[in-house]
């Protein structure tokens, strides 16, 4: 029986399976080979891996830029991205606790409010937003920023949690009602623990939004010295306009603290997206 | 602390209308173990959950000792519940769990502990306490939430079918555990079930519900042997009591009771004064498997009935004869036999019994139940 499970289809689905993969890791491969080759490599044999990498690049691209400087807006893309989300976090799961668990129709109303929120595009309301925020000193700082990102992305936050508190049972919150918990201790004593699945989704959902937003991030806070990562590599496109290996050892160094989270949060990550899909 | 619980014209009606629960009046003595059993839907959760302060009294007033609990809210009213599938939290240990109701009410770090430790002592927990829920078996989370039900020391215990999820066996080994621990602790306890061998064996007293109305309460052995209708008598007891359509009659200044050609002397029987007034009329006839036993067909054995057995079951102690009398049955339902009801008679298990053959059955008549055909009320 065990032999026979291993078929020629078999065979062939993990053959696609690793052209698929191997076609994902391509740009992958193409952005540390670059960003390890010199300037003149790059124009010369730009696909072929560099015998001797040229490290140096790294530190070059690190140091250099004034406004855009690395290290600047990486600290920038970490503390915006961390307080937008912790914020999303706590305002959102609270606000999701209430629209699922209250009946009537002022809480379907709100929950139909939210979800118009998600598929109404930003862009549409960006001048008059701009504005307002300009007038209330928002403009060009963190608090601005964050703000900005909790508002953005508060409907899908809502919305994922939502769903999810909708499916757990009620029991565990009747039992800590009757155990003599008020509604903030059963919330977050045993409400919150039980939403940790859907918790890591939204973390990294919108963790991977607030981290990659370009669009906003340029209007709202380009030349500032508070700018996040992806603009300060758009600006790093201008400077060195013709030097892709510095360029792209940018891009190496600004997806390296995203990429090691995911290495080291992989196996919670994944069980956080079944459960929560299951949800 | 033990304190009574009383509920006076309790009603409840949800928004869509639904009545779960219409005009209660019920006592629950201090340190009473009272069972509320009926069918699913008959409104005893919701009775246990107004109890609790989980849902909301549509009109009428619940008491707990002198308290008014109508609209306090859950932790004021010093009820603790056990769910029907625990509700312990998944993400805290046995300790945790335990602790979190002492933690929800402001006690003291050592005091916890001890309290903690004191009632996982008694419920045999201790080697337990680290362990998450999900490591423990069906029987082990059933102690857990005993456990935090108990280390409160609350003033009334509601367990809602605490016992459904457990396998037969550990069922009737909790049972006694449940009941032995509320003596021990002498705390006033309702206890909901949809299972009629619980509240016979657990109960102080029973109270049976359906659709929303107390049907009867009262001692289980009060319930079983003198049912006040239908539902309760059909409800109780196991094998189900049997029920045939009779007619009683006057024969020579004494009442009989005709069951299609064969006729039972009602002398004895506690319904006897109040049949005087059925003579002439039919009447629904309750026998119990207990009070029919095996006859040799002699007038010896006192009054009888004949019919044909149609299936035995063996039990090892004893064995279930399920015999075809020929009688109406009370739906009228035939079973493509003409006039035939069923009596299931409880006998030596030894006893020669071959399907198909004829066979007499002797009839305790003293036990014979009597019901009014329209009202569904006993007679008596």
């Amino acid at each position: 029986m065990a032999r026979s499970r291993y078929r020629r289809t078999t065979l062939l689905r993990e053959l696609a399976l690793i052209v698929v993969a191997a076609v994902f890791s391509l740009p992958f491969y193409l952005l540390i080979a670059i960003a390890l080759e010199t300037t003149e490599q790059t124009y010369r044999a730009p696909l072929s891996f560099p015998l001797s990498p040229h490290w140096s690049n790294f530190s070059q691209a690190w140091n250099t830029g004034g406004q855009a400087a690395l290290p600047r807006s990486l600290e920038s893309s970490l503390i915006i991205t961390i307080s937008s989300v912790a914020a999303l976090i706590a305002l959102g799961s609270l606000c999701a606790y209430a629209i699922a668990r209250r009946r009537g129709r002022l809480s379907d109303l709100v929950y139909i409010l939210f979800v118009l929120g998600i598929i109404l595009p930003v862009q549409l309301a960006i001048i008059p937003l701009f504005v307002v925020m300009l007038h209330l000193g928002l403009v060009g700082n963190y608090a601005g920023m964050i703000l900005l990102n909790v508002g953005l992305l508060m409907p899908l936050t809502v919305f994922l949690y939502t769903g999810f508190i909708r499916t757990l049972p009620r029991d565990y919150e009747e039992a800590a009602r009757v155990d003599g918990a008020g509604i903030l201790r059963t919330y977050s004593r045993v409400v919150m623990p039980l939403l940790r699945p859907i918790t890591g989704t939204v973390a990294v959902v919108v963790g991977f939004i607030v981290w990659n937003q370009f669009f906003e991030a340029l209007i709202f806070l380009e030349g500032s010295r508070y700018q996040t990562l992806p603009v300060s590599l758009y600006s790093f496109a201008g400077d060195y306009v013709a030097r892709w290996n510095l360029i792209l050892a940018g891009v190496a160094i600004a997806i390296a603290p995203i990429l090691a989270f995911y290495l080291f949060a992989q196996h919670q990550l994944i069980r956080g997206f079944s459960a929560g899909l299951k949800g | 602390m033990t304190a009574a619980v009383t509920f006076s014209d309790v009603r409840k009606v949800y928004p869509d209308g639904t009545r779960a629960v219409t005009d209660l009046d019920l006592r629950i003595e201090p340190a009473e173990l009272m069972v509320i059993v009926g069918p699913s839907g008959c409104g005893k959760t919701t009775t246990l959950r107004m109890t609790a302060g989980l849902e909301e009294i549509s009109e009428g007033e619940i008491r707990i000792g002198d308290r008014v609990v109508n609209t306090l809210d859950p932790r004021e009213r010093d009820v603790a519940m056990v769910f029907q599938n625990y509700a312990l939290y998944p993400h805290m240990s046995v300790f945790d769990n335990l602790a979190f109701p002492l933690y929800a009410r402001g006690i003291s770090k050592t005091e916890i502990r001890r309290r903690v430790e004191r009632t996982a002592r008694l419920l045999e927990l201790d080697g337990l306490l680290k362990r998450k829920p999900r490591a423990l078996s069906g029987g082990q989370r059933q102690r857990v939430a005993m456990g935090r039900a108990i280390v409160r020391e609350p003033q009334v215990f509601l367990m809602d079918e605490p016992l459904s999820n457990l396998d037969a066996r550990l069922r009737s080994d909790m049972r006694a555990e449940i009941t032995s621990l509320q003596r021990e602790l002498g705390v006033t306890m309702m206890y909901v079930t949809h299972d009629q061998l619980e509240a016979m064996t657990m109960g102080t007293r029973i109270a049976v519900l359906r659709d929303g109305l107390l049907q009867q309460c009262g001692p289980p052995q009060a319930l079983y042997d003198a049912p006040d209708n239908l539902f309760v008598a059909t409800f109780l007891g196991s094998p189900v009591m049997s029920l045939l359509r009779g007619r009683i009659e006057r024969e020579r200044n004494a009442l009989v009771c005709m069951l299609g050609g064969q006729r039972l002397p009602v002398e004895g029987n506690p319904s006897m004064p109040a049949l005087n007034s059925y003579v002439d009329r039919e009447v629904v006839v309750g026998l119990r498997s207990e009070h029919l036993s095996q006859a040799d067909g002699t007038v010896l054995n006192g009054p009888q009935l004949r019919g044909l057995v149609r299936l035995t079951e063996l039990l090892g102690a004893e064995q279930l004869v399920r015999v075809d009398l020929p009688v109406a049955t009370l739906t009228g339902e035939t079973h493509g036999r003409s006039e035939v009801a069923e009596v299931t008679a409880r006998l030596d298990a030894h006893a020669h019994m071959a399907v198909g053959e004829l066979i007499d059955l002797s009839v305790n008549t003293a036990h014979i139940h009597f019901f009014d055909p329209t009202t569904t009320r006993a007679i008596h």
